[in-house]
């Protein structure tokens, strides 16, 4: 079993380098694991094609702006889900089109994919740091994203989860 | 017509959208419309006090959709900072992957964002409309072609950086390392292999798209029209080049207006302030600022490809002049002004950025060790201009004397269009909004409008071309929001 936990976003531009600094931490916990991959990429979205293919699961993690939640929550959702999320992200507007031709061009692309993004208040100031309340959802972030993949590897079937959102450990059942 | 006060909030939730203003009078009709492209802030906060050195690798990092045009410009513009002119080699080599990257986006543009509109058609419904759409249309066998030769791409251009997160390759005075033969090989087959499918893209865009009137009345049709100056870079002999040359500008007549080196960009182009809007309007200084209007007494002015080929004189490859000369012959000679026009003169520049590939990659200069000159002179300013996939790019450093930059300032290329791109969308809302009522087809004819110039839009740096998130206000003429139309 290969799992991909793939950071994206610019670590130039303050909150949208949450995923990007999510894999770091991640990688001093999971880094060298068998059977785990973790990369970070600030690649557009025609990349991800690149990025998902060899992996039979995924994990992305991002920054969104909803505008839904307070900065910090932390969405989750599963790929195949994005079309009925409710406004979804622009930034995975993209995803569900990307599995669609994966799938049309039999490419090996990921059984499961899904996607940690966390609400966050400021991505587009330059040089900008990580504002405080997704500063702040950083640890929670890390640990969430660790037992989903301790679960994955050491059970042969992923439990099929809601898609839902939480908010320091709190978990928020949400359609 | 009463003269309401325009108030736009610039603080929104939804800064990642692009965002479309619009205002009616009394008779329900559109008085005026706005567009905004979302824009990074600070950049020259961020960039102050940092040396010139890292401009390459900080600004390629900026945007997630045109790194390398970015990393280029930065570069040049560290060429001119320390007035060092690389060797022969290296300016070969960065022209060889300049043109790589432009055959790679320009290709991933024309099936993701124009195809969808060309391919599948502007009236098929939304859900069949995307890439999808188009694959269904021209089969599984070319959708894994377009994936293969980007990737095959992609690829060729890791491979000069470095497998790395910054990957290093432009330095001032030339590059890091030269191309060994095995690079060189892996070129010529990358360089083959874009050719081939810059032809039968170009074959496809003729069958499918100009063999179907209604196709080419839509993309003819005064509703996409506008009559401007267009400015590009041009090589000696006024034809097309993407990585060095002259600037040069052709009136709405087509005749040449300016010619100019990019470092005299500043006393040709200037910005103008709108009191709506914190983006800022690029025009021609010599013309002057008369408003969102079209002619040859308004300074507005265009960029990328249509623009291009209009301010050149030719392409400078064999088939991709042929391509050239049966755009013009089509479309009733130059300047061409129909804004849809840009999917197929971007097809035609694809061709040119392989066939250039191919020219570059065989030239046994290529293979010369020389690739750096060593900086000596004391720095001070320094500009440099690339043609981006979207237009223009200019880099503008001011450093102290050590190298640390005091002032920065870029053109990007979606800003020079930007006045254009407000008169095509104000264009497109006029002709379906009618007493007050917003017809069904506003979304797709605005979209429309500005996918063409494929604006430059920072939030699109995860997700895929076409995916610009769209908020759309209508006011009444007191001012008060009326209906939101919002696509995420």
């Amino acid at each position: 079993m290969k799992i991909l936990i793939l950071g994206l976003g610019n670590d130039l531009l303050g909150d949208d380098g949450i995923g990007l600094l999510t894999v770091r931490a991640l990688r001093e916990e999971l880094g060298g694991s068998e059977g785990i991959e973790l990369v970070e990429s600030s690649l557009s979205g025609l990349a991800l094609l690149d990025l998902l293919i060899g992996y039979d699961r995924a994990i992305l993690i991002d920054a969104v702006q909803t505008g839904r939640a307070p900065p910090g929550t932390i969405w989750r959702w599963r790929a195949e889900e994005l079309g009925s999320v409710r406004a979804p992200s622009p930034h995975y507007a993209g995803l569900p089109e990307l599995l669609a031709i994966a799938r049309a061009l039999r490419l090996p692309f990921p059984e499961q994919i899904e996607i940690y993004a966390v609400e966050v208040a400021d991505p587009r100031t330059i040089g900008g740091a990580l504002t405080p309340a997704v500063r702040q959802a950083l640890p929670e972030l890390v640990r969430q994203i660790r037992e989903r993949v301790r679960k994955s590897l050491s059970v042969d079937a992923i439990p099929e989860g809601q898609p839902g959102k939480s908010q320091a450990g709190r978990t928020i059942e949400d359609g | 017509m009463s003269r309401r006060e325009i108030v736009i909030d610039p603080i929104t939730r939804l800064e990642g959208h692009g965002k479309i203003h619009i205002f009616l009078n009394e008779k329900g009709e559109v008085d005026r419309a706005y567009f905004q492209v979302p824009e990074l802030r600070g950049f020259e906060k961020f960039a102050v006090g940092r040396p010139a050195e890292e401009m390459p690798q900080i600004t390629s990092r900026i945007c997630g959709v045109c790194p390398t045009a970015h990393h280029m410009a930065a570069t040049k513009a560290l060429d001119d900072l320390y007035q060092v002119d690389p060797p022969p080699a290296a300016k070969k080599i960065r022209e060889l992957v300049y043109c790589t990257f432009m055959v790679e986006d320009h290709a991933l543009h024309f099936y993701f964002l124009g195809g969808p509109d060309f391919v599948v058609g502007p009236t098929a419904p939304k859900a069949e409309r995307n890439i999808l759409g188009v694959l269904a249309r021209v089969g599984l066998e070319i959708g894994r072609e377009v994936i293969g030769v980007r990737k095959q791409l992609r690829d060729l251009i890791t491979r000069v950086g470095g497998k790395v997160i910054h990957p290093v390759f432009g330095l001032p005075g030339g590059i890091a390392k030269p191309l060994t033969p095995e690079d060189r090989e892996a070129f010529l087959a990358g360089a083959d292999r874009a050719v081939q499918f810059a032809l039968f893209s170009l074959k496809l865009f003729e069958d499918i798209v100009l063999k179907n009137p209604q196709y080419v009345e839509w993309i003819r049709s005064e509703a996409y029209t506008h009559r401007t100056y267009y400015m590009g870079l041009v090589d000696d002999r006024n034809r097309v080049n993407f990585y060095d040359g002259w600037l040069r500008v052709v009136d709405p007549n087509g005749r040449e207006f300016l010619k100019f080196p990019v470092r005299d960009y500043l006393k040709h182009i200037a910005e103008h302030v709108e009191p709506w809007s914190y983006i800022k309007f690029c025009y021609l200084k010599d013309v002057g600022w008369k408003g969102f209007v079209d002619g040859p007494e308004s300074g507005v002015y265009s960029v990328a490809p249509l623009a291009r080929l209009n301010a050149a004189d030719g392409m400078a490859t064999p088939r991709a002049q042929e391509a050239y000369e049966q755009f013009y012959a089509t479309l009733g000679g130059k300047p061409v002004h129909h804004t849809l026009a840009n999917h197929w003169a971007r097809l035609i520049e694809l061709l040119y950025a392989a066939e250039r590939m191919q020219e570059l990659a065989r030239d046994p200069e290529i293979l010369d060790p020389r690739v750096r000159t060593l900086p000596t002179a004391v720095p001070r300013e320094g500009i440099g201009v690339v043609e981006a996939p979207r237009g223009t790019l200019i880099h503008h450093y001011e450093t102290d004397e050590r190298g640390i930059i005091t002032r920065a300032n870029l053109i990007v290329a979606t800003q020079n269009n930007a006045a254009r791109i407000a008169m095509s969308v104000d264009k497109a809302a006029r002709s379906v909004i009618r007493n007050g009522e917003v017809g069904e087809g506003i979304l797709n004819l605005v979209e429309m409008a500005f996918r063409a110039y494929d604006p430059c839009h920072a939030c699109a740096t995860h997700a895929l071309p076409g995916q610009m998130p769209l908020l759309i206000r209508i006011y009444n003429p007191r001012g008060e929001l009326v209906r939101e139309i919002r696509r995420d």
